[in-house]
């Protein structure tokens, strides 16, 4: 299929402006951004998961948390290298994913859901109560920020932009594998797991496998972002571990939009702008954030991505899948 | 023996206001298949509307008896507005917008309210203690953990033996079967949703006086119940009530014998059960 | 709201007025003073409490013509009490808003979080409210100043307290996070220093609970139940009124035991208890309105129950100690230019309603006098008030900074 002009402008648009927004964007919305992006890259990690395979995973911020601690307790444990620090949270959260995944990807439904939030409930446990070594309800922060080296480039995490350029990059990097993943052969069986279950099972399929398989990759990529998070705050704190915090991801994505790789990330912006906005006005901010949630709901089901792009899909009189 | 009676009476009170909380949320699951997040947010309602009953007329019982009607009125109107254009959709955007809901809840009782902390007296003729052993135990309390089993014992008749109970249950197992056998199933769901609302609402009730009144205690026991509904299996009624029992217990007893880990024995016994018996204690096996 | 608003129409007004009459005094940039505090949730009257304190300091100031004749504009933003929005607010204050510099902070997580951040972002941070002691201690740095008492300072009252008791073993009610535990490793080395042979329960005996709890009943039976017959409760806000509601129910205030509350003078407790909080007890606070009968203390209190009609909190009293302090540190440096302040607010002494204070330059914690007390009932008050009240100098109740752990670079 050839790509339509209107659907390179789509794709080139957003790209220029994350590109670009640095120059004319001042510090604190290009901090903002970063958040945004990193949520993103979390809230999708969600979907591979929630949107493409039909499991809710409600723990999905254990892994994410875990991922921030492994990188610090890196930094201040082992060297002062941030590629030592990804190194210790990619392995540390796909090892972990995959012992809570062996676990979990038995049930369905709902009980997938609750089993998830207990053993993510169980990791805060651990970063909240280990004092010695996680610092217990106050973090693990006040580590050096390690150097930024990349190969022909030398900047400072301590810049917001660079910090910023960082966080692109590496969530580019983790939509890209996702981007290729739901559209391999890998990615058809997870929908097929999605529509239904039996079916698969019966061509002989281990959907077990396939399950556990997904939720170690979401895990992975949760635990990447868990590091940007911690790098960015300087602190890797036990909130990130709470189950309200997985909440935050399934909030963006539905908002957003499940079916669709780029939904959540829409999801996470409209959910970082709308409680700036709205925290700029007044401290009640949950009131008018809950009230925008049920009208959001109500009048775009699909999520706000996802029914824009199915309008226009009617509009062009092409069904989308 | 002492320390035994007094934790296994905390347990139970406890354990009784879980209940009355986590009945209402299983019955609807199990009729409507929603996982209603703002049911905490109906406790908490209940909690704040006795309250003010009590700042009005100095009595108790009219705050126990006049709110829970209230919001079960709340109810009817969000399950008609708001929940209905909802049902065959994803269950993720029923999650979506109880959440919203919640949110909402939580911090409208704070522009009303205001954010301090409030306090519901009991009742005159349940305040004071009575001796157990050599400890004295208050009153209230022991309140709570006769009132529990007489509730449990009413909504058992009320499922057993009237028409609209059964009707429920014939519901909660096979709704396409209910409304082939004539049953008005969108009034029916407005029904469950409200009842549901006032039990979490009497819950609220109950617990104002003891604890205090905050906008943050529904967000509290929302937890709390979705485990009991989870143990015990979803749409179970005596699940509800076995599940909210041992929740009670094991933090009451979990609290003097494993205080490093009290935080998470629910979350570990959640596991355990899920993994052992994947549709809870009570739950239907498919 | 609106009433609020239309106060502070008002005071500009006069402000306003007053500059235009004293002829362009007023330099054309305010000073931007940036407020975090839990605006949100289950804290939030701690925050609002703290708004009140923080709006009649900056009225008194502007009154008076600013800070070196530049008027004073607060911002005021939630931290939610949540570390990660924490920062962001922090942030948001210095390249958003352009503040001077940053006051507030109550939750421990957020200030641990937070101190660190500010020497990247090379702005002072005046901290309130939150007590942990890592932030002037191992996590001190340059930015970071503290007028409130901190975990140290209290406990050493509660120690000296202990010490005059017959108490022979000590147990504690803490909230299951860094505050709780810190109050009692403290609780135990102060003490063990001053009676060597105190006893304390072993930790799996002691009752800490996790900040959601709401039934409080099993701690309060562990309690009761243990050999201990010394309790320091370390517990706060609607965890403290839960604790002590239950534990009034099921007789825990039977005379016997000793009761160290390490902030049940807070008066947002004290206000959501009223006669259901028992006297007798010995209750900490990090400021009491009734402690001492200095002018400045007086007109504090005056003109807060005059504007807001109920009592000073002790975070009522922090933001306005903080804006306070801000205010004399720049006439003294006779600038508002960050790193000036920091010179400024170095070494600083200035009479506040609390009493006097000394904010010392090796670790920025303030040493401050502190009070406790025993609960009584007057009928004057609404609420318990501390009969009779001990009062301890900042010199007795302040670690060395030898201790502190503090290495400022």
């Amino acid at each position: 299929m050839k790509p339509r002009a209107g659907t390179l402008f789509a794709a080139a648009a957003p790209a220029a402006f994350l590109l670009a927004a640095p120059f004319f964007l001042s510090t604190y919305w290009v901090m903002i951004l970063t958040e945004i992006l990193t949520m993103s890259l979390f809230a999708m990690s969600f979907n591979l998961l929630f949107g493409y395979t039909g499991l809710l995973s409600f723990g999905q911020a254990g892994i994410f948390g875990a991922g921030g601690y492994f990188a610090v307790l890196s930094l201040i444990h082992g060297p002062s290298s941030l590629w030592a620090a990804f190194a210790a949270a990619l392995l540390g959260s796909a090892f972990l994913s995959m012992i809570i995944g062996w676990f979990c990807v038995r049930r369905d439904e709902i009980y997938f859901a609750i089993l998830t939030l207990g053993f993510g409930m169980m990791l805060f446990t651990v970063a909240h109560n280990w004092r010695s070594l996680t610092g217990g309800s106050d973090g693990l922060g006040g580590f050096t920020l390690p150097p930024l080296d990349l190969l022909f480039w030398r900047g400072s995490l301590a810049d917001p932009r660079h910090f910023y350029f960082l966080v692109l990059g590496v969530v580019f990097l983790g939509a890209l594998l996702l981007y290729r993943m739901v559209h391999s052969p890998f990615g058809l069986l997870l929908r097929s797991i999605r529509e239904n279950t039996q079916r698969l099972s019966f061509v002989g399929a281990d959907v077990r496998a396939v399950r556990l398989c997904a939720f170690v990759v979401a895990g992975t990529l949760a635990g990447l972002a868990g590091v940007l998070f911690a790098l960015f705050n300087r602190i890797a704190s036990p909130e990130m571990l709470h189950w309200s915090f997985s909440g935050k991801a399934v909030l963006m994505t539905i908002l957003g939009g499940s079916g669709v790789l780029f939904g959540p990330a829409v999801g996470a912006a409209i959910f970082y702008v709308l409680e700036h906005v709205i925290t700029a006005h007044t401290t009640n901010w949950m009131v008018f954030l809950g009230a925008i949630l049920v009208v959001l709901v109500l009048a775009f089901p699909r999520g706000v991505l996802g029914s824009l792009l199915h309008l226009a899909a009617r509009r062009r009189g092409r069904p989308r899948p | 023996m002492e320390t035994f009676l007094a934790n296994l009476f905390n347990g139970l009170s406890w354990g009784m206001l879980l209940f009355l909380i986590s009945i209402g949320l299983t019955i609807i699951f199990g009729v409507m298949g929603v996982l209603n997040f703002a049911h905490g947010s109906l406790f908490m309602l209940g909690a704040y509307l006795c309250m003010q009953f009590v700042r009005w007329t100095g009595s108790f019982w009219t705050g126990l008896l006049l709110g829970p009607p209230l919001v079960a009125a709340l109810a009817v109107a969000i399950e008609r507005f708001f929940l209905r254009p909802l049902y065959g959709r994803d269950v993720s955007l029923q999650l979506l917008l109880t959440f919203g809901l919640m949110l909402f809840l939580d911090d409208g009782v704070r522009l009303i309210w205001g954010a301090a902390y409030h306090v519901v007296q009991p009742p005159d003729a349940l305040s004071g203690s009575v001796a157990i052993f050599s400890q004295s135990y208050p009153l209230y309390r022991l309140f709570l953990v006769v009132l529990g089993p007489l509730a449990g014992l009413a909504l058992w008749a009320f499922f057993t033996f009237t028409l609209w109970g059964k009707l429920l249950r014939a519901a909660a197992m096979d709704r396409q079967m209910a409304e082939i056998v004539g049953v008005r199933v969108p009034v029916l769901f407005t029904a469950v949703f409200a009842f549901g609302a006032w039990l979490a609402a009497v819950g609220g009730a109950l617990a104002a006086p003891h604890q205090s009144v905050g906008p943050a205690m529904g967000e509290r026991i929302i937890i709390e119940s979705f485990i009991v509904v989870v143990i015990g299996g979803m749409g179970s009624f005596p699940g509800a009530f076995v599940g909210a029992l041992i929740l009670g217990l094991l933090n009451s007893f979990g609290t003097t014998f494993f205080p490093q880990v009290q935080m998470a024995l629910p979350y570990i016994l959640l596991a355990g059960i899920l993994l052992t018996r994947p549709r809870g204690l009570f739950g239907a096996e498919s | 709201m609106r009433k609020e608003g239309l106060v502070r129409v008002l005071v500009l007004l006069v402000v306003g007025i007053f500059l235009f009459a004293g002829g362009g005094l007023a330099a054309d940039k305010p000073v931007k003073i940036g407020f975090a505090y839990i605006m949100s949730g289950p804290f939030a009257t701690y925050g609002q409490f703290a708004k009140q304190g923080a709006e009649l300091a900056i009225e008194e100031v502007n009154a008076k013509g600013g800070i070196l004749g530049r008027k004073v504009e607060a911002y005021f933003e939630d931290t939610a009490g949540k570390p990660d929005v924490g920062i962001r607010v922090i942030r948001k204050h210095v390249f958003e808003n352009g503040a001077d510099v940053v006051m507030g902070i109550d939750s421990s997580g957020v200030a641990a979080a937070v101190a660190p951040v500010m020497t990247e972002l090379k702005t002072p941070l005046i901290i309130t409210h939150a007590a942990t002691p890592d932030v002037t201690g191992s996590k001190c740095n340059r930015y970071t100043f503290r007028v409130s008492l901190n975990i140290n300072q209290n406990i050493a009252m509660a120690a000296a307290i202990a010490a005059d008791t017959k108490v022979k073993t000590w147990t504690t009610a803490g909230p299951d996070y860094s505050f709780g535990h810190q109050s009692w490793e403290y609780f135990q080395t102060y003490l063990s220093r001053k009676k060597p042979d105190a006893v304390f329960l072993p930790q799996a005996e002691v009752a800490f609970s996790p900040a959601a709890t709401t039934d409080f009943s099993s701690y309060i039976t562990k309690i009761m139940n243990s050999k201990a017959d010394g309790v320091l409760i370390s517990l706060w806000g609607g965890n403290l009124i839960d604790f002590v509601r239950q534990a009034v129910d099921m007789g825990f205030f039977d005379g016997k035991r000793e009761i160290l509350m390490t902030l049940g003078a807070a008066t947002e407790v004290l206000y959501a208890l009223k006669e259901k909080m028992p006297t007798g007890i010995w209750v900490g606070t990090r400021y009491w309105f009734l402690a001492n009968d200095t002018p400045v203390n007086k007109a504090f209190v005056d003109a807060y129950v005059k504007r807001f009609n109920v009592y000073p909190s002790y975070n009522a009293h922090g933001a306005y100690a903080a804006v306070k302090t801000y205010a004399a540190a720049a006439e003294k440096v006779k600038a508002v230019d960050k790193e000036k302040i920091v010179e400024g607010l170095r070494g600083l002494s200035l009479e506040l309603p609390v009493g006097k204070i000394t904010i010392r330059p090796e670790d920025r914690q303030a040493v401050t006098d502190g009070v406790w007390g025993k609960t009584a009932a007057d009928p004057k008050y609404p609420i318990r008030i501390l009969q009779p009240i001990r009062k301890f100098t900042g010199a007795e109740i302040t670690p060395p900074v030898a201790e502190t752990g503090c290495k400022m670079n």
